[in-house]
């Protein structure tokens, strides 16, 4: 069931799919089960658009405080990553002090990786144009216009009522979503 | 090929491949960007204009560099160094806190004897160690999306001390016509360079795109500023610690905390690292089965 997020409250969008040479169906499996054992999963991406530091965690912090809970909503893609299935060994919340990832968790192919628990399949529509950039340099853009190109993931606030909703507006499809947890994202490495 | 644009004196005809290619050089050179601390790089189309355009402005002046990872100033000693253009700055000064990209512009200035360019390690949150009489600065700094520019205010502040507050200055900052935070970020540095005794003298409008791959259609203009006549400074330069000015600094909730970016000291300097990659020999028996 598409959960309801309001205008003013965040939302991470990401494309999923092939990761490090794990298919999305494996790793959602393997995930699942660190959440069984840890308590929580680290959900391992790359890329600029969702830096730990100067995105997610200041965003997180910010929309976690107005709804309660920020969703990692999901769409899925092919994709074709070719990127080493090296499993990083330590974690840090700022790039400057390193601990050790759990052995319950494995991270694979990742720089950075969400902080994620109540992993599960869904089912929904999100229109994209209901929503803006929400931090960073391009703070303000419609969704559907920033989300492009090369451009897969994206921290946004919901500008408009029933951006989970149906309607016959652009849409993307979401077919997984997650609840993202303090420490939000963190540096990986091996 | 030659280059020509209206901005440009008219004699000022360049060769486009040369000009092209001497960029590449200054590119080959630089060090890869740290996000982090937003190095972000401007791509080398855009590049050759801004050396193009910075040379004509500081022709035979005293040019400051607060801040500089595109390593423009390279370029546009460079350029002229290589009769590609005929005019540039008589003496070229880059502040830096990252040692390698200070490093970057002493290697290459010696390789190819660009005797009036030279770097300096130096943060923006210490007082400025002069000296005081450039005739002109330039800088791009962060852009202050999430502080209302003043990040910028930092890196411009810096600049006008460096001039004695009483040249010019070109504030590369983003600019961009859909998005409200530049706008802001605009106002802000105006008001501020007003305040301390400038005024804009020129604004050139959404003429570089950045290797940005959050922002990718994002651009920014060229801001120069000029002092009025009389101008005073208003006091000796000092450290800024007010947490209220840093506290977004490099981003929302993301402080400055690193003096310094130091260089790790190699022999195999603009070479691929040797950590990189390994060798997998040919058979033995390749070279003799023949």
């Amino acid at each position: 069931m598409a959960p309801i997020i309001k205008p003013g409250e965040g939302l991470l969008y990401m494309k999923v799919g092939t990761h490090a040479q794990e298919t999305l169906e494996d790793i959602i499996e393997r995930k699942r089960k660190e959440i069984e054992d840890a308590g929580f999963a680290l959900w391992g991406y790359g890329g600029n658009t969702c830096h730990p530091v100067s995105m997610v965690q200041p965003f997180a912090r910010n929309y976690e405080r107005k709804a309660g809970v920020l969703y990692l909503c999901m769409q899925q893609m092919n994709s074709k990553h070719f990127a080493t299935p090296i499993r990083a060994t330590e974690m840090s919340l700022d790039g400057f002090t390193w601990e050790k990832i759990p052995t319950a968790i494995n991270v694979k192919g990742s720089r950075y990786a969400l902080a994620i628990k109540n992993l599960r399949l869904d089912d929904f529509d999100l229109a994209l144009a209901r929503t803006k950039v929400a931090i960073g340099n391009s703070m303000g853009r419609i969704g559907s216009q920033y989300v492009a190109g090369r451009v897969d993931k994206a921290c946004l606030e919901v500008s408009e009522e029933g951006v989970t909703q149906p309607h016959d507006e652009p849409i993307v499809h979401i077919g997984l979503i997650a609840e993202i947890i303090s420490p939000y994202a963190v540096f990986v490495r091996d | 090929m030659f280059l020509y644009h209206s901005d440009m004196a008219e004699d000022a005809d360049i060769d486009l491949r040369a000009a092209f290619n001497a960029i590449s050089d200054v590119v080959q050179n630089r060090p890869r960007p740290l996000r982090v601390f937003d190095q972000i790089y401007m791509k080398a189309g855009d590049m050759v204009l801004q050396s193009e355009l910075v040379a004509r402005w500081a022709n035979g002046k005293k040019l400051a560099f607060i801040g500089d990872g595109d390593a423009i100033s390279v370029c546009v000693a460079y350029l002229h160094k290589r009769e590609i253009i005929n005019y540039g700055p008589s003496e070229i000064a880059v502040f830096d806190f990252d040692e390698r990209i200070c490093g970057a512009v002493t290697r290459f200035a010696d390789n190819e004897r660009l005797d009036q360019i030279r770097a300096e390690l130096y943060n923006c949150l210490d007082r400025f160690p002069g000296p005081t009489d450039f005739d002109c600065f330039y800088t791009n700094p962060p852009w202050g999306a999430s502080n209302d520019g003043e990040s910028v205010k930092v890196f411009l502040q810096r600049g006008l001390e460096a001039t004695g507050y009483v040249g010019e200055g070109m504030v590369v900052i983003a600019d961009d016509p859909d998005l409200d935070w530049p706008k802001r970020v605009l106002s802000n540095v105006q008001t501020f360079a007003i305040q301390s005794g400038f005024f804009v003298q020129r604004m050139m409008p959404q003429l570089h795109y950045y290797h940005l791959d959050d922002a990718p259609n994002l651009r920014s203009c060229n801001l120069i500023f000029r002092a009025l006549p009389g101008n005073r400074v208003p006091g000796p330069s000092r450290g800024i610690s007010d947490s209220a000015r840093l506290a977004h600094f490099y981003g929302r909730d993301n402080p400055p905390r690193v003096r310094y970016v130091r260089e790790k000291e190699r022999l195999d300097y603009g070479k691929a690292h040797e950590d990189e990659y390994s060798l997998e020999l040919l058979e033995d028996s390749h070279g003799t089965d023949h």
